[in-house]
């Protein structure tokens, strides 16, 4: 395509035609940057580094801390996805290679519809179900027989913990990412399958290869897990115990950045610097899910070399 | 190609820049609040933001604006005392059909940017006015105490059935401190001689949202132990030091402590009156400055109130800064200690029209709202009634020209 000198007066039509909604989507995350950095600098420049490595919360003195946040959503969103993508990667397989074709569509489109629920409905139901019952028989007996492991090291003392958090983000992103990585391991050619079938490969074997094939999806599929997970806000700001101390355990009530913000903001503007304080929150959300997605990006890239070009 | 992407960024780069300037031409004196850059997007409230007087005056004119005689006022803030409010506006339109009122769920801080603003009338606010906010506006700007609402004490105690446990502001204190971790510890073992209490953990419940009520209920832990409870655990977002032992939570409003406390046993929490007698909440008995444990009731309520009025000032002009710790843990035997009043925030200067009709409500407020209280409200003491009615006839005076 030129720019200029175009072919006929449609193509320019056209070009103008698509310029005007891409530009509105970019000046939008321009904006976006923009605003976050202009709320947020009052508060960078009050408090400095310690707005991020800090663990205080108090708004009558005011000084603002970040990191049990920024901490708690590392922790949740990993605890999240380590549960999930395993799972995700299992129905895969099972739909793909041992499951029935009609109970196998069924299923998908069950993922698929759960995929596009709204996460409320998770949350609601997580909170009501989640605590007690991860209380009783998931934390209590790994703090007791796998208290030597440092983040099972605390004996519960309610459900509401960064824990049940992550296994409530997991509840919500498994659809997602399944319905990311069953797409993906549709979409490898159906010569590389019939391939490997033909030099006698067993169920496992194909599935080991094509879910190396895959191996960049899933990671990706992985990625947006994360960058969803860690989005996250009103479902677990209802069970995560919303206390902004640096936790040493997942057994602990702890926060999540996203949880902070929305706690926070319809009073904050009572407070001095809190607004800016919870900007400055944004801002390192935003970083978050950016080293993410570069990281994702660069091992993507590494696996796609790893595999060659299939 | 490239240079076709090279324009869009151009292009989206100019936009973002200019957008906001278009948007909001007074960005630069929106320091303080989101909420206000939101009201400010159109310029038509841009230009009612800039003063306090010149925002009355386009209040003037809107409430001119209205032809058929109808008065539109618009009132929020405080959720708290929302139920009620709403319920006396309802009754109140019922008999006065050409006054149309709104109450907006906004919260205290939001509702006075907002009255201050202009796009509200009269707000509504659980604090009163902060001294220095109330001594710039002192001569225009009124509080009137319109309610006594109260903070209860409740939890989840398997086993003690229907006793209501009794509490003191040094053991709430300590259980918040982090320092009585056990159900059982002897210092609520004492107050409680007839109640089994058992060995268990104690789970404490807080606030996770900034919120009044946990302002009221670290001033009362201050007044009643001001040894144990520092002034600077003294707040709506109070670093409570019980969080650092992992045996604590917060929820969201009152839903969400009310969710934490009955879905786990052996804790503790504090609620709004209201929510804790709308959802059948037990409710302890807290020991008041008099040293008797006393329950909320209506009664109770006033008690408190009228201890504290002696300290309030007579005119609605005055300050109220302080009115919270007068009522808060007041003197007087029957007074419940964890009592707070709610604000209406007004101007003294109205169009004719919307000064009638504020004038209107609040002596139907007096007359006959206050005797109309939903339960987990009580109606302020005589002697504060006379603050409404002292400020309907200073609008009236003051909007008569």
């Amino acid at each position: 395509m030129r720019v200029r000198g175009f072919k006929s007066r449609h193509d320019a039509v056209f070009f103008l035609t698509l310029l005007a909604p891409s530009t509105l989507v970019i000046s939008f995350y321009v904006l976006l940057i923009k605003v976050l950095s202009e709320y947020s600098a009052p508060a960078f420049q009050a408090f400095g580094p310690r707005l991020i490595t800090g663990a205080e919360w108090d708004p009558s003195r005011p000084a603002y801390g970040l990191l049990p946040a920024i901490l708690g959503t590392i922790a949740t969103s990993a605890v999240a996805i380590v549960i999930a993508l395993p799972v995700a990667v299992c129905v895969t397989v099972f739909l793909n290679e041992f499951c029935p074709k009609v109970m196998a569509r069924v299923l998908s489109s069950v993922i698929n519809v759960m995929a596009g629920m709204p996460s409320i409905v998770y949350g609601l139901w997580g909170a009501m179900v989640l605590p007690d019952f991860l209380k009783n028989y998931v934390m209590l007996p790994l703090s007791r027989y796998l208290g030597f492991i440092p983040l099972f090291s605390c004996t519960p003392v309610s459900g509401w913990t960064l824990f049940t958090a992550g296994v409530l983000l997991a509840v919500m992103i498994v659809p997602y990412v399944a319905s990311l990585t069953i797409e993906a391991y549709a979409q490898v050619p159906a010569g590389v399958r019939e391939a490997l079938l033909s030099i006698g490969a067993r169920p496992h074997l194909v599935c080991r290869e094509l879910l190396k094939l895959i191996a960049p999806a899933v990671v990706g599929a992985a990625l947006l897990g994360l960058g969803r997970a860690a989005g996250e806000t009103i479902a677990v700001s209802l069970v995560v115990g919303n206390v902004n101390y640096i936790p040493y355990c997942l057994f602990l009530p702890g926060e999540t950045v996203s949880a902070l913000i929305a706690n926070n903001f319809p009073e904050a503007s009572s407070y001095p610097l809190m607004i800016n304080a919870l900007y400055a929150a944004g801002v390192a959300l935003l970083a978050l899910g950016f080293v993410l997605n570069v990281a994702g990006l660069v091992l993507m890239g590494r696996w796609r070399r790893l595999v060659g070009n299939v | 190609m490239i240079a076709a992407v090279i324009i869009v960024f151009v292009v989206a780069a100019a936009v973002a820049i200019v957008a906001p300037k278009v948007l909001t031409r007074q960005g630069a004196t929106s320091t303080t609040t989101v909420t206000t850059t939101v009201t400010k997007t159109t310029t038509e409230t841009v230009r009612v933001a800039s003063t306090t007087t010149t925002a009355k005056t386009a209040a003037q004119a809107t409430a001119q604006e209205q032809p058929s005689g109808v008065v539109y006022l618009k009132m929020g803030g405080a959720t708290f005392p929302a139920p009620q409010y709403l319920a006396w506006i309802k009754e109140f339109m019922k008999e006065h059909p050409n006054i149309k009122l709104s109450y907006e769920l906004l919260g205290s801080g939001a509702g006075i940017a907002r009255f201050l603003d202009g796009t509200l009338d009269v707000a509504g606010s659980d604090p009163p006015l902060p001294h220095d906010l109330w001594a710039k506006h002192k001569g225009s700007i009124m509080q009137v105490p319109t309610l006594i609402g109260a903070v209860v004490v409740t939890y989840n105690l398997p086993g003690i059935g229907s006793k209501a446990l009794n509490l003191s502001g040094k053991v709430l204190a300590l259980i918040y401190l982090g320092k009585i971790a056990y159900w059982d510890d002897p210092r609520i073992q004492k107050l409680n001689p007839g109640i089994k209490l058992p060995h268990h953990e104690i789970f404490v419940v807080f606030r996770a949202d900034a919120s009044g009520t946990q302002q009221i209920f670290t001033t009362f832990l201050h007044k009643a132990a001001p040894d144990l409870w520092p002034e600077s655990l003294v707040g709506k977002a109070p670093a409570f030091p019980v969080k650092k032992t992992g045996r604590a939570a917060g929820g969201k409003g009152n839903p969400g402590v009310a969710q934490l406390i009955k879905s786990n046993e052996y804790s503790i929490g504090f609620v709004e009156w209201s929510y804790a007698v709308e959802n059948h909440l037990p409710i302890a008995a807290l020991e008041n400055a008099a040293g008797n444990f006393v329950k909320p009731s209506t009664e109770s309520l006033v008690a408190a109130a009228a201890s504290a009025a002696k300290h309030l000032p007579t005119t609605p002009l005055g300050d109220f800064s302080k009115d919270e710790d007068y009522i808060i843990y007041a003197s007087g035997k029957d007074s419940y200690p964890l009592v707070a009043f709610t604000h209406l925030v007004l101007w003294t200067h109205y169009s004719r029209a919307k000064a009638e009709a504020i004038a209107t409500y609040l002596k139907w407020v007096v007359n006959v709202g206050e005797k109309k209280t939903v339960p987990g409200y009580a109606p302020v003491p005589d002697s504060l009634k006379k603050l409404m009615l002292d400020a309907a006839s200073i609008i009236l005076k003051n909007s008569a020209g």
